[in-house]
């Protein structure tokens, strides 16, 4: 038969192998159907995909389907679902986006946004009134709710207690952030004699950074209004930049950077800041990173900007979307309300992740009531619901990026003036810097002719 | 004049060649040549989100002409170039010459400790180097602070002064080994009669380089040169992994290149128009900068 072949020998098994390979790709296709879930979730927190493995069964058994669960990373699952928008592939059902990424879709006109529109079922459920107000704000675009909220993720302070009561302060003391800057310059310590400085009083940025974000929420300073207005120009955004500077600049700095993951361990076991900004998510994350402080760490509420104002802000989030594709929709949203309205699933994973859920009618369960015994035995989800509803809300765009960068060019410009000059001029600096930040993001703005959050 | 009459048998061989190079034909079709004629198209409309688009001329051209954020990518990415030129080149031809001329038990050996960081991707570079970098307690800063008592506290990721010095430097660690083994092979490529007759009319061991050994490489020089600057037009992974935290921008937009600057309008704003006009702009960079570097070297020819 080769021999016959008209081609010649090579050519023969070349197309052989062609044939093999296209009888088995269809083959496995086909037992691939017959395994396809009827619904399927996509998510990009681990500790997320922990907790809905343990639960899904029990949707599955409740409405007699089968849920497939993946698990991707945060920046492959945006570029994923991106691609697959634009080329009209294949997309998950049900997805969870992380913190900046809902801008991207909700660019464009309303028709064209991938992921249906959730405002009427939020309604109509009731659930508007049951879930923390300013968590909505993240996901939505021009007053249409486009993801439901998972988490609120209030910002607090997490501190060594031990070395702080070491250096005659208390935390109850420290209620306005003028006050903190006073007590952290009697913190600051070079421990060894070597000429550095080995105790700082927080762990913040000198670049700004996530820094200077919560602390600028926390004044309830956002880079956008509900409307898509630019909103970070203006005189208290000018304060906070003088103030966050005098801490992490120049010689009277009261603040040093920790960074993430191994050297913030090492610098926290090492006591090198005695305060850590840290939102719910993070308060969990220490105790797996730095187990040997179990007992010495405590939280207490942020420092307010006058007595008696927000002593929190946020930092984070992620939303639970469905897309316009999923031939499913209805079985779609039962599953986001089984996920994240479904008190007793909400409490099972608080304990697991420590992230508080919006969903008010969860935060009375034992779970958020419990002492924990990490953080000296104080009543972590008491805490964090405490303050949720305090949590500043932050309105999402298509230009966020464009807008946090530039808000970062001018901090560094005003920076970068205070290291050679200091106080001199340091105010119109930062005003004058603030502008041509707001002048570039309204003219990438104004460039979108195609509709959008201003159409 | 009578036609050709082929049999079957000719008839299918003739067409054998095109059957055979179709699936080729196919694939470069659809995953080249289209997307080159769609991007083509795409740089003169605006996209906004996934299913919009306007026809705007040539806007985004324009756009991209007076943006001061393209700019600064494109300065850093000449800056990058420039560095890859004039400091990873001579290293890497410096280390192939020290290899040329040592113990061949030895060579192999620092062939491959020289080329192994190319085994490993950018991205793990990039997470390397960034924990090396850190403040405090990274290698390179206690190295510092050991060495001159100043540094240990240094923002090499953190400072928009040090952060390309930071990406220059793991590039070195990366590409140095890499470009030797081209400059390698050219080295021991060079007929020793020449070097020889040089030496033996008295040309000192650097003349004997400057005059003929280098001459006499070229063409391989020429073909590294052109790579590497055309490499360093498409850095991206490097960055947006030393710098994850502001998606490869760095502070001030330090580490910016232009390709991250193209994924950024792109990918991340969602405008495929821009984006594909940022591509256009680069392929034209690359190709007068490769045009000039041949111009240069006498095109490349022998003389």
């Amino acid at each position: 038969m080769v021999e016959r072949f008209p081609y010649g020998k090579a050519p023969f098994w070349l197309l052989t192998l062609a044939l093999i390979s296209s009888l088995l790709l269809v083959a496995t296709r086909q037992r691939a159907a017959v395994d396809r879930p009827d619904i399927s979730l996509a998510t990009f927190a681990v500790q997320h995909y922990a907790a809905y493995k343990r639960v899904l069964p029990e949707f599955e058994r409740l409405h007699h389907v089968k849920v497939g669960l993946q698990l991707v990373d945060a920046r492959a699952l945006q570029t994923r679902l991106q691609n697959a928008m634009l080329a009209h592939a294949a997309v998950p059902d049900v997805v969870e986006i992380g913190d900046g990424s809902i801008g991207y879709f909700t660019r464009g006109p309303l028709k064209d946004i991938g992921f249906l529109d959730l405002t009427d079922r939020i309604q109509e459920g009731g659930y508007r009134d049951r879930i923390v107000a300013s968590r909505f704000s993240k996901w939505e675009s021009r007053g249409r709710l486009f993801a439901v909220p998972h988490d609120v993720h209030p910002v607090m302070l997490v501190y060594r207690a031990d070395l702080l009561e070491a250096a005659g302060l208390r935390a109850e003391d420290l209620d306005t952030w003028d006050a903190f800057a006073a007590a952290g310059r009697r913190v600051l310590k070079d421990l060894d004699g070597d000429g550095v400085t080995d105790r700082y009083m927080i762990d913040l940025p000198s670049g700004g950074g996530f820094g200077l974000t919560v602390l600028l929420l926390q004044r309830g300073v956002g880079l956008f209004s509900k409307t898509g207005e630019v909103t970070f120009n203006e005189p208290r955004t000018v304060d906070t930049i003088v103030w966050y500077l005098h801490q992490v600049r120049g010689a009277a700095r009261i603040a040093t950077e920790c960074g993430w993951g191994q050297p913030l361990a090492k610098a926290m076991n090492d006591g090198v800041a005695l305060f850590y900004i840290a939102p719910d998510w993070r308060t969990n994350l220490f105790q797996t990173d730095v187990p040997g402080l179990a007992g010495k760490l405590k939280i207490m509420p942020l420092p307010a900007w006058e007595k008696g104002g927000r002593r929190t802000s946020t930092w984070g989030g992620t939303g639970l979307a469905i897309t316009k594709q999923s031939p499913h929709p209805e079985l779609a949203w039962e599953l986001a309300k089984f996920l994240y309205f479904t008190p007793s699933e909400l409490s099972k994973r608080f304990a697991s992740t420590g992230v508080l859920p919006p969903f008010r009618d969860a935060w009375q369960l034992p779970e958020f009531q419990a002492p924990s015994a990490f953080y000296s035995g104080q009543r972590l989800g008491a805490e964090f619901a405490r303050l949720a509803p305090d949590t500043p809300p932050v309105w999402d765009s298509p230009y966020s990026a464009t807008a946090e960068s530039k808000l970062g060019e001018a901090y560094l410009r005003a920076a970068e003036h205070f290291d050679s000059h200091g106080d001199d001029g340091l105010r119109e600096v930062i005003q004058r810097e603030l502008g041509v930040a707001e002048a570039y993001v309204r003219r990438i703005i104004e460039r979108n002719g195609l509709g959008g959050p201003r159409e | 004049m009578s036609a050709r009459v082929s049999t079957p048998k000719q008839y299918y061989r003739g067409l054998a060649p095109w059957l055979l190079l179709a699936p080729y034909i196919a694939v470069t079709c659809v995953f080249t040549l289209y997307p080159l004629a769609n991007a083509a198209v795409l740089a003169f409309y605006q996209t906004n989100g996934p299913a919009s688009r306007a026809f705007v001329g040539i806007d985004n051209f324009r756009f991209l002409l007076s943006d001061p954020v393209f700019y600064r990518a494109l300065g850093n990415t000449t800056v990058f170039a420039l560095c890859s030129v004039f400091i990873q080149l001579p290293l890497s031809l410096g280390l192939s010459l020290l290899l040329n001329s040592g113990n061949d038990r030895w060579k192999s050996f620092f062939r491959l400790v020289l080329f192994s960081p190319n085994l490993v991707g950018q991205i793990f570079v990039g997470i390397l180097f960034g924990v090396l970098f850190t403040p405090r307690y990274g290698l390179i800063n206690r190295f510092l602070q050991a060495l001159t008592g100043w540094g240990l506290e240094q923002q090499w990721l953190g400072d928009p002064a040090l952060v390309m010095p930071a990406i220059v430097l793991t590039a070195l660690w990366v590409y140095v080994g890499f470009n030797m083994i081209y400059f390698l092979a050219a080295l021991q490529s060079v007929d020793k009669s020449l070097e020889e007759a040089a030496r033996i009319d008295g040309a000192n061991r650097f003349q004997v380089f400057w005059n003929v050994t280098l001459p006499a490489m070229r063409h391989v020089v020429l073909f590294v040169v052109i790579t590497s600057v055309i490499g360093s037009f498409q850095l991206f992974e490097l960055p947006l992994a030393l710098l994850p935290t502001s998606n490869g921008h760095g502070p001030d937009n330090a580490g910016l290149t232009v390709v991250g600057y193209l994924y950024d309008v792109g990918f991340n704003a969602g405008d495929l128009g821009l984006g594909s006009a940022v591509g256009w702009v680069v392929a034209l960079i690359i190709t007068v900068v490769s045009v000039l570097q041949l111009r240069l070297a006498g095109g490349g020819e022998d003389e």
